[in-house]
């Protein structure tokens, strides 16, 4: 039996939510069992959001991410917020938007992952999904065509260019220290 | 069955197309707005309405208005809502009108925080009018699963009982992502345990019968039926009255249709009580989930735990607190409001810990079972002798 835990904070707009719901959406689609909770303040852009999700092989008693394997800082705060947290987890994190601090995690990896999805798929707005390329690497529990598949179902109009920026995550990852 | 991975709104909006609700009316409120926005899209091709309101006190009258008219129907809010619900739930609950009321709950008091959970109207649920002289039904989801089952069970029971139900979900279960099922036939609705009872239309004059029973059909206007009904104390026959005796007659079938058919209402769940345990969770809702996960924790760590969770609130289970323990209640508020029921039905101590739009974690919930059977006061309590 197994319990993975993955937490996504960052700010709205950036996809955390989207991440989160992909993420959740794929492993269910793989026959595993998932729990998604966001949470956000009352701003559409800006303010702060949160996704806790947990992927298991069995029922998931508590949907609450307390000890992330994977913690995906996509903004400063965020990382300040959490990072410690995934003290026995990694910690992923874009150095253009997060600078580590001086209490990082035990494990901090760096990801490029604004600059990978100007690369991949011409907007920085597919970072998120760059990070969720290396999440499912770093998870390595099924293959990455359920999320290319829930995003071809959950956002039918762009999925190709996140496609491509979540196989740039993925090819990225064996890149990942840490 | 069909899986989705959706939120607890949605499955609700699921379960009220396959209840047969022929009519939502609301106002959208963080965090059940959403329900608003799938019915829109899911009632109209179903053959239902969609009506959004003006406000919450316009939305539950239009649902009176709807079920009057021969439609089951369905509202969705959270507490800032809720509370506007208070003229027209009264109204239901006394021509009894058989409702579906969801109540998203969101930590307040008033506007609170929009995003964060909360379990505050715990009471509200059982007075959610004024005037006394009435039982609630109140059922409480802790998943997206039981989010739709409960709310397929809830519509059963308006009709039955033909009364309000209300959901008493909060914002981790209606916001929160994850799989559920859904039946694609009778015999898999079936196989849930869950059953759809159509809507009638009682054929009078007897409308508002002296007796507990239940079964009975819904009064519904315009139908030949010369059914009367209005927000006075009613005849049999449905007529205002100013009779005290027809008024106690109306007060003891609206609390004892209830109270005489508990049965049908009860629902819990519990774990670990077979070797009874020196300490017994209470909860409800969301906080249910980890307080599952950390009795079981608890366990493995030699400690003597269990947990009750109400998956019903109203009528309040009392029998559920006759065993010797010691009941620690979690919930998402710091005032301890089933903490202070259980404390009125339970025989032994009763501890509480309470959070505030944010859940409480395992490792404290560990702690205080730990203290507990140390036999240490924890750092909160509803005895204000021992807050710290």
């Amino acid at each position: 039996m197994f319990r993975h835990e993955v937490l996504i904070s960052g700010f709205g707009g950036q996809g955390v939510a989207v991440a989160g719901r992909i993420l959740g959406r794929s492993a269910v689609a793989a026959g595993l069992q998932a729990t998604m909770l966001p949470s956000h303040g009352t701003e559409t852009r800006g303010g702060y959001v949160r996704s806790q999700v947990v992927i298991a092989d069995d029922d998931i008693d508590s949907p609450l991410v307390e000890k992330p394997d994977i913690f995906c800082a996509l903004s400063q705060a965020a990382y300040t917020r959490f990072a410690q947290s995934a003290a026995q987890g990694v910690v992923l994190y874009d150095p253009e938007t997060v600078a580590t601090g001086p209490a990082p995690a035990a494990r901090s990896t760096a990801v490029p992952a604004r600059g990978i999805a100007l690369e991949s798929a011409g907007t920085a707005l597919a970072a998120n999904i760059v990070m969720l390329g290396v999440v499912l690497r770093r998870l390595n529990l099924f293959p990455a065509d359920y999320a290319e598949q829930a995003l071809r179902e959950l956002m039918p109009r762009h999925a190709e260019s996140n496609i491509r920026a979540l196989r740039a995550g993925c090819a990225h990852c064996p890149h990942c220290a840490g | 069955m069909k899986t989705y991975f959706d939120t607890g709104n949605a499955a609700m909006v699921e379960a009220a197309v396959i209840a047969g609700c022929g009519l939502f009316s609301g106002y959208p409120i963080t965090p059940a707005t959403e329900i608003a926005e799938h019915m829109s899209r899911r009632l109209p091709p179903a053959g239902g309405l969609y009506i959004q309101a003006e406000d919450e006190t316009a939305a539950l009258h239009i649902c009176i208005g709807g079920a009057l008219g021969g439609l089951k129907a369905m509202t969705a809010t959270s507490g800032p809502g809720y509370v506007l619900y208070a003229d027209p739930y009264g109204w239901a609950i006394s021509a009894e009108v058989p409702l579906v009321i969801v109540n998203a709950q969101r930590v307040g008091p008033v506007s609170g925080i929009t995003g964060a959970p909360g379990q505050g109207e715990f009471y509200l649920s059982r007075y959610p009018t004024h005037g006394g002289n009435f039982e609630t039904i109140v059922l409480a989801p802790n998943s997206v699963q039981e989010a739709f089952t409960m709310t397929v069970e809830a519509f059963a029971l308006a009709e039955r009982f033909r009364t309000p139900v209300t959901v008493l979900a909060d914002q981790l279960v209606t916001d929160g992502y994850a799989s559920f099922a859904v039946p694609e036939n009778e015999e898999e609705l079936r196989a849930l345990g869950l059953q759809v009872v159509p809507r009638r239309a009682h054929p009078g004059p007897d409308f508002y019968p002296a007796c507990a029973d239940i079964d009975i059909p819904p009064v519904v206007l315009g139908r030949g039926t010369g059914a009367a009904c209005s927000d006075w104390t009613p005849t049999e026959e449905g007529y205002d009255t100013e009779d005290t005796v027809e008024q106690m007659r109306h007060a003891r079938r609206l609390i004892y249709k209830i109270r005489a058919h508990r049965e049908l209402v009860d629902r819990y769940d519990a774990y670990g009580l077979e070797n009874d345990p020196d300490i017994v969770l209470v909860s409800y809702g969301s906080p249910s989930r980890v307080v599952l996960g950390a009795v079981k924790e608890a366990r493995r760590q030699g400690l003597s735990a269990g947990c009750i969770r109400l998956q019903s609130l109203w009528p309040f289970q009392d029998e559920l607190f006759r065993r010797k323990a010691d009941y620690l209640v979690v919930e998402l508020n710091a005032d301890g409001q089933l903490a202070r029921e259980v404390e009125r039905a339970a025989r032994y101590p009763v501890h509480f810990m309470g959070a505030c739009g944010e859940l409480p974690s395992t490792a404290e919930l560990v702690r205080a079972i730990r203290r507990l059977e140390r036999g240490e006061a924890l750092p909160q309590s509803t005895d204000e002798r021992e807050i710290r």
